[in-house]
């Protein structure tokens, strides 16, 4: 059995020698041309100067504050911006605001009361034949068929899809409807961006969800923007006014909100296929 | 592998605070093993491609989470292999590895007769067809190990499981191979490929 062995690791030791694969494409050069088309990534002598002190993380930080000030300008007639830009980083695909009083749009509650103002409810089903992207449902906690499902097909382009899960032990109600667990899903920018968050020191927590960047809102609630497929500026509130997690997965923005612990929250982003 | 040159702190560190010369020379570095990668994990050419620039570019937004003076490869391959898993999982399904053997490789040891260097590659065509067979992550494990030659810790970057249960992943992988090869006769035995221990 062990000669077996040795044997299969040494033939494919040696078919490893001989195997090809295809050509490496000049990917320096492509992420190079990609990095420079991007106004705040290419900003790395200026950086130096007048940011110098500062450590990358800051330093980007900072960088990427010009940009904010200059999205809160566009979104200013929003009373939730005026005191928003506490600090920036330079992320891919989601502005987010927190501070100052949510608009009083947030949580309109037109029709029964999973409708949060979402669009056309639909089947799971018909969301999936609605959209351009393949819409994932969480794998853990009986949560594998959402209770109720919208979909929008306008905006962002691309299509939006919102599921919905009534209250229920281990998800309990939001402060505004019955709902437990809203979680959205739709195409961020196809090619990737400085993506933009303005935050209030000390609500956000930057984390990783498979290993791509997540961030973690918890306590008051918040609006926030996001670059949709388009390039367009848009802008969201939240509507459930619980914790929030907001993660990319590939070209996916999703965003899932409750009250729920990171934890919990985490949980569910992971088991999301 | 090859070794590290030492700079490569150097370089992180640099394209950290914003220097996207340095990176430049980063990707230069790490972009076969970025695309083979992807390629093992995604299935087709087009798609590594997309996968590992795509990669290479988060990867540049992410640095500033990167932990200073911890090792780049397998940070950057989590990021990567994530992409291709996103692609492979939207997109269309490929089942070989977008690999094949070269023709007229010799096996390294004494220069073979034209016969014997014909079977070798014979029998390395159908140890990669019964590769094809396993499932996707039995493939996965072994390419890593034996076609990327990756560490363990590389190993469950790309794969996206904890490095604790890689060993026994790819033995368990090993083992279906085995099966497979049995199945498929004794002309593909293993004992009877080139450097084979008699």
């Amino acid at each position: 059995m062990s000669r077996r062995e040795l044997d299969l690791d040494r033939a494919l030791a040696d078919l490893a020698a001989s195997l090809e694969f295809p050509p490496t494409p000049d990917l320096a050069a492509a992420v190079t041309a990609r990095l420079d088309q991007d106004p705040v990534a290419a900003r790395p002598a200026r950086g130096r100067r007048w940011l110098g002190g500062l450590s990358g993380w800051r330093r980007l930080a900072v960088a990427g504050l010009a940009v904010a000030l200059l999205a809160v300008a566009v979104l200013a007639a929003s009373p939730g911006t005026r005191e928003a830009v506490a600090r920036r980083l330079g992320l891919r695909g989601i502005g987010v605001e927190l501070g100052g009083p949510p608009p009083s749009t947030a949580t309109t509650t037109s029709g029964g009361r999973l409708d949060l103002g979402l669009g056309e409810r639909v089947t799971l089903e018909e969301a999936r034949r609605r959209v351009s992207f393949p819409v994932l449902v969480p794998h853990t906690g009986g949560l594998e068929r959402p209770d109720a499902v919208f979909v929008s097909e306008v905006v962002p382009p691309g299509g939006r899809v919102d599921l919905v899960w009534r209250a229920r032990p281990g998800l309990p109600a939001s402060g505004f409807t019955d709902a437990g667990l809203l979680i959205t899903e739709f195409r961020g920018q196809t090619t990737p961006e400085f993506i933009k968050k303005v935050a209030v020191a000390g609500q956000v927590e930057f984390l990783e969800v498979d290993g791509e960047p997540a961030y973690w809102f918890s306590g008051e609630p918040h609006f926030f923007t996001y670059r949709d497929s388009a390039g367009t500026f848009r802008e969201e509130q939240t509507r459930l006014a619980g914790n929030t997690l907001i993660w990319q997965r590939g070209e996916l923005t999703l965003r899932l909100e409750g009250e729920l612990s990171k934890e919990e929250a985490l949980r569910i982003a992971e088991s999301m296929r | 592998m090859e070794g590290r040159p030492l700079d490569e702190q150097e370089l992180v560190e640099q394209a950290r605070g914003g220097d996207a010369r340095a990176y430049e020379v980063l990707v230069r570095r790490y972009q076969d093993l970025a695309f083979r990668t992807a390629c093992v994990i995604a299935g087709g050419s087009a798609d590594a491609e997309d996968a590992a620039q795509e990669g290479f570019v988060k990867a540049w937004y992410a640095l500033p989470r990167f932990r200073a003076g911890s090792p780049f490869r397998p940070w950057l391959l989590t990021i990567v292999a994530n992409e291709a898993r996103n692609r492979r999982r939207s997109g269309r399904r490929q089942d070989d590895l977008a690999l094949r053997v070269a023709e007229d490789r010799p096996s390294g040891d004494a220069a073979p007769s034209p016969e014997a260097a014909a079977l070798a590659t014979e029998q390395r065509r159908l140890l990669l067809a019964a590769m094809g067979r396993l499932g996707e992550h039995d493939r996965q494990v072994i390419a890593c190990r034996y076609f990327l030659e990756l560490s363990e810790a590389e190993m469950a970057a790309a794969l996206g499981c904890r490095p604790g249960t890689v060993k026994s992943r790819l033995s368990r992988a090993l083992d279906r191979l085995r099966a497979v090869l049995a199945e498929q006769g004794a002309a593909a035995a293993p004992t009877t490929l080139p450097g084979g221990d008699r």
